[in-house]
């Protein structure tokens, strides 16, 4: 059997002046690790147990402050940095909208932190094993007794002098409070297997529900009922087609955006006789024309379309079309080449669009008309 | 009693000489006896109520929106109505508990636990509008300004988004008040009681608590710090409810007396619907020695003037509206009393204005009877208040071809019945299983309970 | 045998240099008033105007201090009640004030200029409150009722000090009664006219409540700072302590946030809003000088009482009153 470890010794008083003189003495004779325990508090002990006023107010007004500035700074990035949104046309950093939410964080961030501080720091709550939970003495002075007790611990702790001050300030009861040697740890209670297992537990809780919410239960009925809507999107597969394909090709005869269909593919008599140039010589359209045949035709037939190119050597040359025969060519025809290609020359429809062809059109019968020039074009 | 009050004296706080160990005796016997007929009785009108409510409101999910009677140009309907009418409420709990406490009217322990206890109720009652009325209440998550995949903030320039801080600070704060003040009270219950399981509830929910007089004086302390944030918290939730509607340029809405006329009618709403709480309470519990007459006639006094100050405002408004020279302004304010919704502005005006001035008479303001029922209808009447200005002025705003008339759905009905329902079930729920005086407090100011000499 | 020899108060005479420099100083301020009437009559009227409200609010203000210290049946606040009913005598001299605003009225407010209103579609809307002798009758009015409450309240608390009868407070008490709600109407009507009617374009349903926490905040700062000094003097009732300091401190704490919270409010809504009618108020008071003004209020009505009074000792201490 373990030797119980004596705690403290304690004195219950039955009224609130008994109380008073009494914590009056002990602090007078110099007892520093005792304590007055009330079922309510009583006026005037602070001053008695001299305690001074409470710094908790302190700790509110630092973490008032904090909230205050904090929100303010918050609602300045968020609204003016990070992502400003014009609304109602008020500027983004809109200060009289803010100090509703400031004055609000202010109070809760002062109300939440001080109580926190005052339980878990000052009080060093939740404290579950304490010598004195479950004692008699406890149990009085939650009802209607008034309760002093010095701790073995003090300096001046001497059993018969006690005995005789508690009778001589006219105690009804006095009790020897020992620990209960089950609960006595010298672990800190944040490292208590029981405390970790708590944090645990809340650890698994948390993450668990969390994941379980936000990627299970918010796909499940009826919560996915406007992220899934009946609408096709991409890729997505159907139902309604035999093949199970949402996406579908395009139905015959679809033009994109930008063109006009080319139908004379291996006719190009065909398109000679039948496609004439929409665009007119304008200075805007010539430039086109040079800039494209710069950039696409140049390679193979030099920029005078003389057929002297820098590919000169690597690449066979093609015919100058500067001859009676491309200059008797309708545009059409030219087209024709372009679309389809001819002999060596591959299709440009590729590389220039509907416009741009016509364009670089232009330009050759500029450069044509150039180096052949009529008297009639001097003057 | 006798008539005449004689000022040399201070009236007693605590009647019937209980002592202090029959205050322990009298609060946490409901707690240990099993609960009577009336209760069970009770406990199933205002589960029925609670039930219509969440079918109420599982139709609403189901179906959608569309089941309320909101309308164009009626967009705001019951839901606003009601979550005005529940935080309104729970004003008058903060205010007992927190603004009394700072003027040191000692009258208030008896009955500041249940009313804190009210405003928590009435504060998740009002919390629940908002959630059902986004349509969908499972994305309310983006309403906090945390990091999310879109990259989007809140807008804090929105008086909605104000709403959602102040109503979650104003419960938070008041849950950690309520909570702090039940600290002490768990821990008598913990050593009073017989049965291990409740010792251990008891136990972990007071958190060890040893009446130190060393953690007394830090307690006491946090305890006025928190009422002193209380106190401006009280009155700028309702503020902030109030810039719902004062921020809107419509005629009727903008209106500078907004805030304070909208945390008068709180106060006055809450302290009628406490007293006709605590009048029924007071009766099945035998509480007549601790929320004694005098206490109840007190707070008939503060109805009849936070009332009044709901009449000043509504003169105010309506003699400025005449001053401002602006015929729409004019118009709205003759529509009210005259137009369509006439008949919910003459139930207002009657309910909020014209009976409570009975209790300008001392022998009304001390008869349980007659001051049950102006309670409520004060409730009825600033149920109807909110009705008649959110919808009457959006029924009947600028353009003429904008107007309609809005009809309220049995699923409105259904789910404001319900949200009485859900209040009332969580009243009747703490009155058996927690203490709804605090007995520290009220322990506190017994006769005989502070020492005789001292500074006081 | 008279209440005051119960309580061992002793009546302690006041030094002849007070009426002295009460006098001189009172001289002084006449010939000040009088010389800046003849320079500039307008701008001396406006002053007045300011200085009128400024006497309003102390006598008025005062008056409902005391209805509703008996209303609550406050027992900590009767030592002062006397500096209270004193400040509230202030109402008596009202009329003298008001006179040089009668000579001075049609350059101060618009609406009292016919030729304008008739042009103007919102002025002659309002002419029916806004013209001439209404507005003189209404001021009779508040006059009347300001005055007879003062005599009510004044007598039978003389009265009770003479004979120690307790029906002379419950007679009070009543007349509190009945005074708060004229109070909340006179006091209302008497900002809108004086004030708000400056700016006849202008409107806002809070100014009443404004002018009130403005009021409440200025009669409680004159009660706090006599009470401090008589009682640092040694003139009022020795049995003054930490906790009736506490009271004011506190008190006035409470209306500084009150006051501020009714001016946020209002500004707030206005500037949301952003309707032109009613931001025209906020902007004038925003250019040109004005702004050091509104800044300066701030400050010093706001920033700085509630630095000060904020912590629990602060509102005890009779230096920080003061």
């Amino acid at each position: 059997m373990k030797e119980k470890i004596l705690y403290s010794y304690s004195a219950l008083f039955d009224s609130p002046d008994k109380i008073i003189h009494a914590a009056n003495v002990v602090q007078e004779k110099g007892y520093k690790k005792y304590d007055i325990h009330t079922p309510y508090p009583i006026h005037g002990m602070d001053s008695t147990m001299k305690l001074g006023t409470s710094k908790m107010a302190y700790v509110a007004l630092v973490f008032g402050l904090l909230g205050t500035f904090g929100s303010l700074f918050m609602m300045y990035w968020m609204g003016s940095i990070d992502y400003p949104v014009i609304v109602g046309g008020k500027p983004f950093f809109s200060f009289p909208a803010y100090v509703p939410i400031m004055f609000e964080l202010t109070v809760l961030s002062a109300a939440v932190m001080t109580v926190v501080s005052m339980l878990f720091v000052f009080f060093k709550l939740p404290n579950l094993s304490h010598p004195l939970h479950d004692t008699e003495y406890m149990k009085s002075v939650t009802a209607d007794k008034y309760g002093v007790t010095i701790e073995v611990s003090d300096e001046q702790y001497d059993e018969e002098e006690i005995s005789k001050l508690y009778a001589e300030l006219g105690a009804i009861k006095t009790f020897h409070i020992y620990y209960d040697n089950e609960e006595i740890s010298t672990k800190h209670i944040a490292m208590q297997p029981k405390f970790l297992g708590f944090l645990l537990f809340i650890f698994i809780f948390v993450a668990g529900s969390t994941y379980f919410t936000l990627n299970k239960f918010m796909f499940m009925q009826p919560y996915n009922w406007m992220r899934e809507q009946s609408k096709l999107t991409a890729q997505e597969g159907s139902t309604f087609f035999a093949d199970g394909f949402g996406m579908r090709m395009p139905v015959k005869g679809t033009v994109a955006r930008g063109t006009m269909p080319y139908l004379f593919k291996g006719k190009p008599e065909l398109a000679a006789t039948t496609l004439h140039n929409p665009l007119l010589p304008t200075k805007m359209n010539l430039e086109l024309g040079r800039k494209k045949f710069n950039i696409y035709c140049s390679p193979c037939h030099g920029y005078f379309a003389k057929g002297k190119s820098r590919l000169h050597g690597q690449f066979p040359n093609p015919p100058s079309l500067h001859s009676v025969k491309v200059r008797n060519w309708p545009d059409g025809r030219i087209y024709a080449v372009i679309m389809d290609g001819q002999n060596v020359m591959p299709s440009y429809a590729s590389q220039l669009d509907y416009n741009e062809r016509w364009a670089v059109i232009l330009y050759i019968r500029t450069l044509q008309r150039s180096l052949n020039a009529k008297e009639s074009d001097l003057k | 009693m006798s008539n005449i009050v004689d000022y040399t004296i201070e009236p007693q706080l605590v009647e019937g000489n209980l002592s202090r160990r029959e205050i322990d005796e009298l609060i946490s016997t409901p707690l240990n006896t099993k609960p009577t007929k009336g209760y069970y009785i009770g406990l199933s009108i205002t589960l029925t109520m609670l039930l219509m409510g969440v079918i109420g409101v599982g139709l609403s999910f189901y179906y959608g929106v569309g089941m309320w009677g909101n309308n164009n140009p009626v967009g705001w309907g019951f839901p606003i109505v009601n979550f005005v009418f529940w935080v309104g409420i729970g004003h008058a709990g903060t205010l007992i508990s927190a603004i009394l406490f700072l003027l040191r009217q000692r009258w208030r322990n008896g009955i500041a636990r249940f009313a804190e206890g009210m405003t928590i109720f009435a504060v998740m009652t009002a919390g629940l509008f908002p959630l059902i009325h986004v349509g969908r209440p499972w994305l309310a998550g983006y309403l906090f300004p945390y990091p999310n995949q879109h990259s989007l903030w809140p807008n804090f320039n929105s008086p909605l988004l104000w709403d959602v801080f102040a109503v979650s600070t104003y419960f938070t704060v008041s849950f950690i008040f309520w909570y702090v003040g039940l600290i002490p009270d768990f821990a008598i219950l913990r050593d009073r009681t017989k049965s291990k399981i409740k010792k251990t509830i008891y136990s972990i929910t007071s958190l060890g608590w040893r009446n130190s007089n060393r953690h007394w004086q830090h307690y006491e302390m946090v305890y006025l710090v928190l009422a002193g944030f209380a106190t401006p918290l009280v009155l700028s939730v309702h503020t902030i409810v109030s810039f719902d509607f004062a921020v809107a340029i419509l005629p009727g809405w903008h209106s500078t007396i907004f805030p304070p006329y909208f945390v008068a009618g709180a106060v006055f709403s809450g302290f009628a619907m406490v007293q006709n709480v605590l009048v029924i309470i007071r009766k099945i519990f035998h509480y007549e020695h601790i929320i004694t007459l005098d206490t109840l006639e007190k707070m008939n006094k503060v109805i009849i003037l936070t009332g009044s100050m709901v009449g000043y405002a509504y003169l105010m408004e309506f003699f400025i509206a005449w001053y401002s020279g602006n015929p729409i302004e004019q118009f709205t304010f003759v529509n009210r009393a005259f137009g369509p919704y006439a008949w919910a502005y003459w139930i207002m005006v009657s309910c909020n204005v014209i009976f409570p001035q009975l209790f300008w008479f001392k022998k009304i303001r001390r008869s349980i009877p007659i001051m049950f029922v102006i309670a409520v209808f004060v409730n009825v009447g600033m149920w109807f208040e909110r009705y008649v200005i959110t919808v009457s002025s959006l029924a009947n705003d600028y353009l003429p071809s904008s107007w309609g008339y809005f009809t309220p759905t049995l699923t409105d009905l259904a789910i404001l019945i319900g949200s009485f329902g859900f209040f009332f079930t969580f009243v009747l729920l703490f009155a058996k299983t927690m203490p709804v005086v605090s007995m520290v407090e009220v322990k506190s100011i017994t006769s005989g309970a502070q020492p005789s000499h001292g500074d006081h | 045998m008279s209440i005051s020899s119960n309580i061992g108060y002793e009546k302690k005479g006041i030094p002849a240099s007070f009426y002295k420099v009460g006098i001189s100083l009172f001289v002084v301020g006449l010939v000040i008033v009088v010389f800046g009437y003849f320079s500039n009559p307008v701008r001396s009227a406006f002053n007045n105007v300011v200085l009128l409200m400024l006497l309003v609010s102390v006598g008025v203000g005062s008056l409902f201090l005391i209805a509703v210290e008996y209303l609550a049946g406050a027992v900590w606040s009767t030592p002062f009640r006397r500096i209270f009913e004193f400040l509230a005598s202030t109402v008596l001299i009202l009329p003298l004030v008001f006179i040089p605003i009668y000579f001075n009225m049609h350059n101060i407010f618009h609406w009292m200029h016919q030729t304008e209103v008739v042009k103007d579609t919102v002025l002659s809307s309002k002419s029916g409150y806004l013209n001439q002798p209404f507005f003189l009758i209404r001021w009779v009015i508040y006059y009347v009722i300001w005055s007879a409450f003062y005599f009510l309240f004044t007598g039978n608390s003389k009265k009770q000090d003479n004979t120690g009868d307790q029906s002379y407070t419950r007679k009070n008490v009543r007349i509190a009664a009945a005074f708060i709600p004229i109070f909340a109407l006179t006091i209302s009507f008497a900002a809108i006219d004086m004030i708000m009617s400056l700016e006849p374009h202008w409107f806002s349903t809070i100014f009443g409540v404004y002018y009130f926490s403005g009021t409440v905040l200025t009669a409680l700062s004159a009660g706090t700072f006599l009470v401090v000094y008589l009682s640092k003097k040694g003139y009022l009732f020795n049995g003054i302590n930490q906790d009736h300091y506490y009271s004011f401190g506190a008190l006035l704490f409470a209306f500084i946030n009150f006051w501020a919270y009714i001016a946020f409010s209002q500004y707030l809504l206005i500037w949301y809003g952003n309707l032109p009618e009613e931001t025209s108020w906020y902007l004038h008071r925003w250019h040109g000088t004005w702004i050091y003004f509104s800044i300066f209020l701030l400050i010093v009505h706001f920033l700085i009482p509630y630095a000060f009074l904020l912590s629990q000792p602060a509102k005890m201490n009779p230096k920080r009153l003061n």
